[in-house]
């Protein structure tokens, strides 16, 4: 958490620096800023990443298991009922 | 992975739970089966045979009804009307000044707000239906399906199918409330995962049977490494920490504690791009309502099927553009550093290195400025996934590993596995998640 801490970002909020320098300078700065931002992301660890891939992968399967069992059923099932019987 | 799964079972709060939720996940299916009053199933199956639907709007819209607006049935809406409600009641706050007074109100004005939702869903719902009745009966839903959808299109048979679509969207509303409040996991979002894991295995099967099994497990190793994408970044945050401070109620002290704001690198979610793609569905239904009897079209109705559609390099550049904005836009709308920074101040906890008040706010929006742009390219970089590398193996746009739908599936499949995990961890058990 220490290595994160708010105030070891250079300065913050400057914005009266950023209005004297030109558009492109602007830009530039504003991508420093940004990936100095994006180090101090907290990413998740490998174990976690492998974990919850699974986890969703396992739970799509699961569901879709699930749902095309109930579609076989009630499709065929409405295919009998309303179908006309002398189209066939 | 099973042994847990077991222990889900075992454990009786939470299976009541699952269980409400697979009962709601059926009755679902089943209306999706069933025809509207006045439709000649028959013959919508014999179209629906035939293949030929008339493109990307309908596509779109079919995806999340979980194919059941092409079959025209009595949940031929699905939830979209009340996804696109709620969405729509969140953006006006910003227009009106009401709903803002409402949701600062916490949990009674919070209520209202629900209420009007509901209210603008039946409106959504009334408006879609009478355009697909509208569409079924001229036979425009079936491009060069010649055999009646509808065979008597009397004007009382025309109320009671808009009246039962009408009514099959409240009913779906409603189901997804009971699944948020009994169930697991949120209802609407569970719901709309439903019918899009519904339309995998068809299209899986298309893959197969068109470009062979080779192309089938590449696209399966391409599926798999973009949900680990979309995990990763789901799950990475900037952190900023807060200290509160300590202070004496009566003779305890309280606080002292460091903790911190989590700002999510995607905080926008799946929105934007929801958002983007039914803007750019508005000219494609334009020229829809401007076929010519002959079957052409208007020459800017051509200029826009050709540029503003499918693949082509102009719509992926306004669809990027577009969602970058609404990230942006929706950021703003959900995320209020002012309103952030007040309640900090109000208890007493503040950045390290930054003034309580104005500063903080400040502090939150430069770094909340800085985080979004990232998070928008990532997501623009997933919606158009399917569009550019798809279409050379011919998928359709809504191949299940891309967009909007991989978005959907992972944002769902962690939320509720997550809160599976916390009520399990609640009865001491270790929980799927280890």
């Amino acid at each position: 958490m220490t290595e994160t801490a708010a105030g070891s970002s250079q300065g913050a909020p400057h914005h009266k620096k950023q209005a004297k320098t030109g558009f492109f300078a602007g830009i530039a700065l504003f991508f420093r800023q940004m990936i100095a931002e994006l180090r101090k992301v907290v990413t998740p660890t490998r174990s976690e990443l492998v974990n919850y891939t699974l986890v969703v992968l396992g739970f799509v399967a699961l569901v879709m298991l699930i749902v095309s069992g109930l579609d076989y059923v009630f499709g065929n099932g409405s295919i009998l009922i309303f179908t006309n019987p002398t189209e066939q | 992975m099973f042994s847990a799964i077991a222990r889900v079972f075992r454990t009786p709060d939470l299976r009541r739970k699952l269980l409400f939720t697979l009962a709601i996940i059926a009755i679902y299916r089943v209306g999706v089966f069933i025809p509207a009053p006045g439709v000649d199933y028959s013959n919508v199956q014999q179209c629906l045979a035939a293949g030929t639907t008339s493109g990307g709007l309908y596509q779109f819209v079919n995806l999340f009804s979980g194919g059941a607006l092409l079959q025209v049935s009595i949940f031929a809406m699905g939830i979209m009307p009340y996804i696109t409600a709620s969405i729509i009641v969140q953006l006006l706050r910003v227009v009106i000044p009401r709903f803002e007074e409402l949701h600062k109100e916490g949990q009674a004005g919070q209520a209202t707000l629900t209420q009007y939702t509901r209210y603008l869903t039946i409106a959504l719902g009334l408006l879609q239906a009478t355009t697909l009745v509208s569409l079924a009966r001229s036979g425009a839903l079936f491009a060069g399906c010649t055999l009646p959808v509808v065979p008597d299109d009397s004007l009382l048979v025309v109320l009671l199918m808009v009246i039962t679509l009408t009514a099959g969207t409240g009913l779906i509303m409603w189901m997804g409330e009971l699944v948020t409040e009994k169930g697991v996991g949120n209802g609407m979002s569970l719901l709309i995962f439903v019918s899009i894991a519904s339309g995998f295995p068809a299209s899986m099967g298309q893959i197969i049977s068109t470009q062979g099994w080779w192309v089938f497990a590449g696209v399966m190793l391409i599926g798999i490494v973009v949900v680990a994408l979309v995990v990763f970044v789901e799950q990475s945050q900037r952190r900023i920490p807060v200290q509160y401070a300590k202070r004496m109620v009566g003779r305890r002290t309280v606080g002292g504690t460091s903790t911190y704001i989590p700002l999510k690198v995607n905080m926008a979610g799946v929105i934007p791009v929801i958002f983007a793609s039914s803007m750019l569905a508005l000219p494609a239904m334009l020229v829809q309502f401007n076929i010519r009897p002959d079957g052409t079209l208007p020459d800017w109705a051509l200029w826009v099927q050709t540029h503003l559609s499918g693949t082509s390099p102009l719509y992926m550049a306004i669809y990027a553009l577009m969602i970058l904005f609404f990230t942006y836009f929706y950021v703003a709308i959900t995320f209020n550093p002012t309103e952030v920074a007040d309640n900090m101040k109000n208890y007493g906890g503040f950045i390290p290195g930054i003034r309580a008040g104005r500063p903080t706010a400040e502090y939150l929006q430069y770094v909340l400025a800085r985080i979004t742009l990232p998070g928008a390219i990532y997501l623009a970089f997933v919606a158009l996934i399917p569009l550019i590398a798809f279409v050379q193996i011919g998928a359709d746009q809504n191949f299940p590993f891309g967009g909007t739908s991989i978005l959907i599936m992972v944002g769902v499949g962690l939320e509720t596995v997550k809160q599976i995990n916390a009520q399990m961890q609640q009865r001491h058990y270790e929980g799927l998640l280890r």
